[in-house]
């Protein structure tokens, strides 16, 4: 082993390749962490030039205790993700002061690999598997350079690359057989949750607007059959059933609601869901979900709710029907969705009355009110005007303008203000088509919020009083990317040659979201129930099997890249080397066997001793041969001369 | 090529692994059978380093932190196949090496030819130092291991260690090769100062006599091992050819070095003595004897008389 530490180059490359390696954490570190590290890293590069500028062995052991004392503020501990990060990264920059010896340069390379791991603790992307997966080349690369330094470093990237790539089979059949197990519990340490926004338990009026803007993904749905029509896009959430005239929380014990199995009818669609991690339990299933599995339940608001919650995409496979009839109403039900806060003013009756609320049958009345909205001057916006103690009628009588909370919680309060039972569902609307890959993605800015009123004999039927004012809403998902505060509200049915711009931009995103749903569904999702799912295709059933076949494939992989690589290249003859091993050859039938370090001179002596008779022809063999291999001037005609000879030599 | 082949019970034989297998006059080739591999410290660090993120992955049910352990294992699994290619396929042979005096360090030439069309980047050779070298494609290389020659006698090369760590440093192949290759190592030479013991004309003279160093005698055609000075320049000058004076002459005594007659305690300090003797004769062009106990050397010049009594010393039996 080499003791001195790797020249300045090297240096260099290696605590870029850090640097490179802890970048991305940068938003999940305690800011004085990541302060610390940079710094730490940055000493050291000034050290590459400047040895002396290094810390001393007492500065060294006032920084470790700096380290720890930054460790102990942030009160983090030591185990989980987070902790585990923080020290991970504050171990790394104390390290990186004490790169004297080859092994300690080693020894930061593989904490670097650790480092460039955990990332995907946090961040699972395709792009950013990509930059991971490049740091390790590098890493690689610099394992190769200072093992032996007189490489250029290209040729060791190149080595590091062409590692990977041999071993990429390995690790394919290693990912694909390994058996999902799920860690046990008092190892479960890894079920801290992320904040992230999403629709929330309340719904007020103005709450949404900032989810309209999120381009964020919320889940993916790929459907075994054709698409539905985007009326039909309706993606179950949380349903909102009391009130206090201001916000809307779900009812405080429907779960005590008796559950009832809605009756489906028409076209099935069968798709799964692949739903990015959640902070809360609900999943999100196109309306009216019917079939579906474990870990998945139906509450009695026939929302989905999933048992198993780990702050990782998830995918569910679920079977949903359009038409659908809830049946009769449940007497707790009932009185929580006429509740009121107060009686209704007596604008709001008069309205009522006026749109036939009290006269006529609810259809009829839902129909008028409808109208309403659409005649009257309402505006669909999301930046709608501050709504003061009473939100529902100042917008129902004064701004007119708003966003779908606004519609769906005035469009519920007058119906129950009629005696008709109604709640706010939310949840989201539509979704982008992607044709490319068959199917629906659903971003925060999707988000919605719609009503149910109870019908006699239909049970709950969905209106939309947002589809009544802003029909595109519906229809065209809302384009976040042109969307800024403020500003008009444009729905995507662009045309002309911005149009076109836009649909070849989205060609090319649908086609990477195709790429980036493969990468979620078989790298990100590939959990223990998918492995099953998977292998029992091909008959590999358990995990004995699986490890099994793993082996069995491991071995066969390993023989057939190690023989592909050892005899790669055989060795091509040199052309006068095979003619003259023929020559060698005839005279073996004779018992004249050439020794392994015997030369062709030396050979030939021994020839022309046993064989006198053929000493001319074993002599212009042996110049022949000698000169095309060992000679100044080689002649190539003296080959087929040589052939020639050796032909006619017949000892 | 290698000896046909290995009993069962020579081929688990613990001493194969360290010192090699019997030493053998042939080339040999290095192939599986005569390269072993183990991981090194780095290595083990790097198996841990997989174990590690596959221990993260699985806590914390992480399938591209999976992907990446299983990444690392299988180039661990790899590297010992690039490992060993560094070193298979390479030939090796023993060379003759010089004569050295004890105390001196003998240096054991060694040839490895790279007869494959693959570059061996680092192939590496135990001793004291280290030697590296880079074998391009198709190339035949010569390098010297170094030996202390610590006692007079013959010097062997013992076992000759190549190994390799190329190209991650995670395994470290190696081939323990023995040759029965062999330097002679002459006595080391005592101090200069004692003079050279007394020409002597007496009862030990022996016959060549008239060929001594005194009276030019005449000339003769130069053969290997006579003294470069009395070669006759001007006559090779002249276009003679080289020419040898030859000195006789009767008053010319001869030196005996006469191992009994020399000053010392014990052996190995005579023989010193007498090596250093030997040299200072030679070096004075003096026609000198070599009296040991149970061999002897007649008077004679030049050096190959010089190498037969350096020999003769160093084999002297302990």
């Amino acid at each position: 082993m080499k003791t001195a530490a790797p020249n300045q180059k090297l240096q260099f490359l290696l605590l870029g390749t850090v640097g490179l390696a802890v970048l991305p954490h940068y938003p999940h570190l305690p800011p004085l962490t990541f302060g610390f590290f940079a710094a730490l890293l940055g000493w050291r590069l000034l050290g590459v030039r400047h040895p002396a500028w290094l810390p001393e062995r007492r500065v060294l052991f006032l920084l470790l205790l700096l380290g720890i004392a930054l460790l102990f503020t942030e009160r983090q501990g030591i185990f989980g993700r987070d902790a585990g990060t923080n020290l991970f990264i504050t171990a790394l920059g104390l390290k990186l002061m004490e790169m004297k010896r080859e092994r300690d340069s080693c020894l930061i390379v593989y904490m670097a690999f650790v480092a460039a791991a955990t990332q995907f603790l946090y961040e699972q992307g395709i792009l950013f598997g990509a930059y991971i997966g490049l740091v390790c080349c590098l890493l690689l690369t610099l394992l190769i350079a200072m093992n032996g330094l007189q490489h250029p470093i290209a040729q060791a990237l190149k080595l590091a690359v062409i590692f990977v790539l041999q071993a990429a089979p390995l690790a394919a059949a290693m990912f694909i057989l390994f058996p999902r197990l799920d860690p046990p519990k008092w190892l479960a340490i890894g079920s801290e949750t992320r904040n992230r926004t999403g629709l929330s338990e309340m719904l007020e009026p103005g709450s949404i607007t900032n989810l309209g803007l999120s381009d964020e993904l919320v889940f993916r749905a790929r459907f075994d059959g054709p698409l539905p029509p985007p009326h039909q896009r309706y993606w179950r959430g949380p349903v909102m059933a009391a009130t206090d005239g201001k916000r809307w929380v779900q009812a405080q014990n429907f779960e005590r609601y008796p559950k009832s199995n809605p009756q489906v009818s028409g076209r099935p669609y069968r798709y799964t869901l692949l739903l990015e991690p959640q902070e809360k339990n609900w999943v999100f299933a196109l309306d009216m979900p019917a079939e579906f599995s474990p870990p998945l339940s139906r509450n009695a608001n026939f929302q989905m709710i999933t048992s198993e919650l780990h702050g990782q995409r998830a995918a569910y496979k679920l079977t949903s029907y359009p038409d659908y009839n809830t049946g009769p109403l449940s007497s707790a039900e009932y009185r929580d969705a006429i509740q009121l806060p107060g009686t209704p003013s007596a604008r709001v009756k008069e309205l009522v009355a006026r749109l036939h609320g009290y006269d006529a049958a609810p259809e009829l009345f839902i129909k008028s009110l409808l109208n309403h909205f659409r005649r009257e001057n309402f505006r669909y916006t999301l930046e709608p005007p501050k709504l003061d103690a009473n939100p529902i009628e100042s917008f129902l009588f004064d701004t007119r303008a708003g966003f779908c909370s606004h519609y769906a919680s005035a469009f519920v309060y007058l119906m129950r203000a009629a005696q008709i039972p109604a709640r706010v569902v939310t949840g989201y609307q539509g979704g982008e088509t992607n044709e490319v890959g068959n199917f629906i993605q659903v971003r925060q800015a999707d988000a919605h919020a719609w009503a149910e009123v109870w019908l006699d004999r239909r049970g709950w039927v969905r209106y939309d009083p947002t589809a009544a004012v802003a029909p595109e809403r519906i229809e065209y998902p809302l384009d976040v990317s042109r969307l800024s505060p403020g500003e008009t509200i444009y729905f995507e049915s662009a045309s002309g040659e911005f149009g076109k711009i836009v649909s070849l931009l989205k060609q090319a995103g649908l086609i990477w979201d195709t790429v980036d749903y493969g990468w979620q569904r078989w790298i990100i999702n590939y959990n223990g129930t998918h492995q099953a799912n998977f292998l029992a295709g091909f008959g590999i059933k358990g995990s004995r099997a699986m490890l099994n076949w793993l082996g069995a494939i491991l071995i066969a992989a390993t023989v057939m890249l190690s023989l592909a690589i050892l005899y790669r290249r055989r060795r091509k003859l040199d052309p006068a080397l095979r003619i003259y091993v023929r020559f060698c050859g005839k005279l073996a039938r004779k018992g004249l066997v050439k020794g392994t370090g015997e030369g062709a001179k030396d050979f030939a002596e021994r020839v022309k001793a046993a064989l006198p008779e053929h000493a001319g022809e074993v002599d212009g063999i042996t110049g022949i041969f000698m000169n095309l291999r060992y000679g100044k001037r080689p002649d190539p005609k003296d080959i087929e001369q040589l052939k020639r000879r050796v032909a006619a030599f017949k000892p | 090529m290698n000896a046909p082949g290995l009993k069962m019970k020579d081929r688990f034989r613990l001493s194969r692994f360290v010192f090699g297998e019997k030493a053998s006059p042939d080339p040999i080739t290095l192939n599986h059978r005569r390269i072993f591999i183990l991981p090194t410290l780095s290595g083990l660090g790097f198996a841990f380093l997989a174990v590690l993120l596959f221990f993260i992955a699985f806590v914390y049910n992480n399938n591209p932190v999976y992907l990446l352990a299983f990444l690392l294992a299988g180039i661990f699994f790899l590297a010992t196949v690039h490992t060993f290619r560094t070193l298979a396929g390479l030939v090796i042979r023993e060379g003759h090496g010089k004569p050295v005096f004890a105390g001196g360090t003998a240096a054991f030439p060694i040839h490895i030819d790279n007869p494959t069309p693959l570059l061996r980047p680092q192939v590496r050779i135990e001793g004291q130092p280290e030697t590296e070298l880079a074998l391009p494609p198709d190339s035949r290389n010569q390098i010297f291991v170094h030996r202390t020659a610590a006692r007079r006698g013959w010097c062997e090369a013992g076992t000759i260690t190549l190994y390799s760590t190329f190209p991650l440093g995670l395994f470290r192949a190696w081939s323990p090769l023995r040759f029965n290759m062999k330097i002679l190592v002459y006595p080391q030479p005592a101090e200069a100062g004692v003079p050279l013991p007394p020409l002597s004309a007496g009862p030990n003279r022996e016959g060549t006599g008239h060929q001594g160093s005194d009276e030019f005698y005449g000339l003769k055609n130069y053969s290997a091992g006579d003294p470069v000075r009395r070669i006759h320049w001007k006559a090779y000058a002249k276009g003679y050819g080289v020419l040898s004076k030859q000195y006789g002459g009767g008053s010319g005594g001869e030196l005996w070095l006469d191992f009994d007659e020399t000053p010392g305690r014990g052996t190995e300090e005579r023989l010193s003595r007498l090596c250093r003797w030997v040299l200072e004769a030679d070096q004075a062009g003096l026609r000198y004897g070599l009296r040991l106990p149970d061999h002897r050397i007649v008077p004679a010049d030049g050096a190959l008389h010089r190498q037969s009594c350096l020999e003769a010393l160093a084999l002297h039996p302990l």
